[in-house]
């Protein structure tokens, strides 16, 4: 089974193709650009092509596209399940929506993971992982609540991502350890998106949607 | 035969259309009652919604034209201008499906598929020709001598057309989108009850912000009750100042640039009282008009496949990193 992962939840386009030998080929930016503005439209689909040539197979060898559908920045999101769902409709591959914040958690060697991803607005998406269990389901909120809450638990995670780089003062004053400085544990990786594609049920392909967490910021008129 | 997509605003538009230009499909799903809600275009609501139905949209255009993906030979997409979250959403589609099945992929300027909705079957208008495009968006006069491309002759300095019908439709009391309402409305009403602005500046240039506020002293003066007693006769009024500019400035533009055929679109192109107006003087003029069916006015992909057409296609893999632009 040839699996794609691609994830553009943060300001990093990451993609994989693993291959049914078990071999993978992956674009996988550097902590760094996590630092720059987004540029998923130019970077997607170029990594994805990439990725391909790679691993030598052709988009019509894929059997599922696996996607990061958030909680993410919305834009990127859009772009890359709207990328997802026309690569896996155009050979008829499968196409699965996974948790971004799964996907930044998975690779973390530490029992208890606090994934954030940068929820813009002074706040984080979160998530916590206790030996490989979600054991609280995502949710968006200011630092100091994510700390509080996960203060709660009684254990010591270890908090990665693009939102722990960007609060990271505000977590340590919390009491919460962040992963150091430049740890490539802060991106979400296109292998972790290949990983839990490859054990996720397959969805309707028109319900694979981003997982937002917010409603969007308008107000319906008074009636 | 190309497939074509349209996202730029508040409708999710796909269609089908051959390389001779017949329209195979053209499907819109409508997002007017979600931003009907919020009395007008919320970009994050509109890219939401996008992403939601471009699959089903794009699958009944293709049911409905009979074809299957294997049939499809280049696809097409509005790049911009627009609102780039919900283009954004048909972009990356586009260029996925394209890439996965090898085809080459035609970015579209969304007001170049306006222009040349006219050039599509059964009647196709030969340039060189004179075209109106006015919509919420936009509202230009263009002078088209080659179909792959067109030369802006003059446009609004400040509001859209379409944009002055929502808002005064809003002032009205209205729902969203105000156009179709007020034209509604405006059957009933006297279009020489009031007297509205009717501003024309430089040559062929637009403006209609000033008819609003002249709209709403108008209602103020007149006290709510007996505004409400003749809304019909302001909306008609109304309507007939925006409707008179736009034609006022089409007959300049016919005059100057010496041009036989005009054509018009946008979702202004779908009023009534505009319609019967050039209708009335492109008779005068002995000028041929083309009104295409108010579902090739408004937004559609039909005439991004229509541009496509006019359009150099950019073969895998070089539109990879190609992006949206909310101006282009
Ligand atoms: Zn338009």
């Amino acid at each position: 089974m040839n699996i794609l992962g691609i994830d553009t939840s943060t300001a990093v386009s990451a993609a994989c193709v693993l291959r049914g030998d078990g071999q993978a080929f992956g674009v996988e930016p550097p902590p760094a650009a996590l630092e720059r503005g987004p540029a998923h439209s130019r970077e997607l689909m170029p990594a994805v092509a990439h990725c391909l040539e790679e691993a030598g197979l052709d988009y019509r060898d894929l059997d599922v596209v696996a996607v990061g559908a958030g909680p993410g920045a919305f834009t990127g999101l859009r772009i890359g399940v709207a990328t997802a769902r026309a690569l896996a409709r155009a050979h008829d591959a499968e196409l699965r929506a996974v948790s971004s914040l799964a996907a930044l958690a998975l690779y973390v060697e530490e029992p208890v993971v606090l994934p954030l991803i940068d929820a813009r607005r002074g706040e984080l998406f979160a998530a916590l992982y206790e030996d490989g269990r979600r054991t609280m389901e995502p949710f968006a909120a200011a630092p100091e609540d994510v700390a509080a809450r996960v203060a709660a638990t009684a254990r010591d995670p270890l908090a990665v991502g693009d939102g722990s780089v960007r609060f990271r003062e505000v977590l340590e004053r919390a009491g919460i350890r962040v992963a150091a400085p430049g740890s490539p544990t802060h991106v979400v990786r296109g292998l972790s998106v290949c990983r839990l594609g490859s054990t996720a049920s397959p969805g309707h392909p028109d319900a694979a949607l981003p997982d937002y967490l917010r409603l969007p910021d308008a107000k319906p008129l008074p009636r | 035969m190309i497939l074509a997509l349209e996202t730029s605003c508040d409708d999710t538009c796909a269609g089908v259309v051959g390389t001779d230009g017949e329209v195979l499909s053209s499907r819109v799903a409508s997002q007017g009652l979600l931003h009907a809600r919020y009395g007008g275009v919320v970009p994050e609501v509109a890219a939401r919604s996008h992403l939601e139905v471009v699959d089903a949209v794009v699958d009944d255009a293709l049911e409905l034209a009979g074809a299957a993906l294997d049939d499809v030979r280049s696809v097409a997409v509005t790049h911009g201008p627009g609102l780039i979250g919900a283009l954004l959403v048909g972009v990356s589609w586009a260029k996925a499906l394209a890439a996965a099945r090898g085809l080459p992929l035609t970015p579209v300027d969304h007001l170049h598929g306006h222009v040349v909705a006219s050039t599509l079957r059964p009647e196709p208008i030969e340039a060189p020709y004179l075209c109106l495009v006015a919509s919420g968006g936009h509202t230009f006069l263009a002078r088209v001598d080659d179909p792959r491309s067109y030369t802006v002759l003059g446009q609004t300095l400040d509001d859209a057309a379409g944009e002055a019908f929502d808002k005064g439709g809003r002032l009205l009391g209205l729902g969203y989108p105000g156009g179709p309402e007020v034209d509604r409305l405006a059957r009933d009403g006297d279009p020489e009850a009031f007297d509205f602005p009717r501003s024309a500046p430089g040559e062929l240039d637009f403006s209609f912000s000033g008819l609003k506020t002249a709209l709403l002293y108008k209602i103020r003066d007149l006290g709510d009750a007996e505004a409400e007693l003749r809304k019909p006769d302001l909306a008609a009024s109304y309507q007939s100042a925006i409707t008179a500019a736009l034609s006022a400035r089409v007959a300049r533009a016919v005059g100057r640039e010496r041009l036989q055929r005009l054509a018009i679109g946008g979702g202004v192109a779908a009023n009534s009282d505009l319609r019967a107006r050039l209708t009335e003087l492109c008779g005068a003029l002995g000028v041929q008009l083309w009104a295409p069916p108010p579902s090739l006015c408004t937004d559609n992909a039909a005439m991004i496949g229509a541009a496509a057409r006019f359009t150099e296609p950019i073969e895998y893999p070089h539109y990879l990193t190609l992006d949206a632009a909310a101006r282009l």
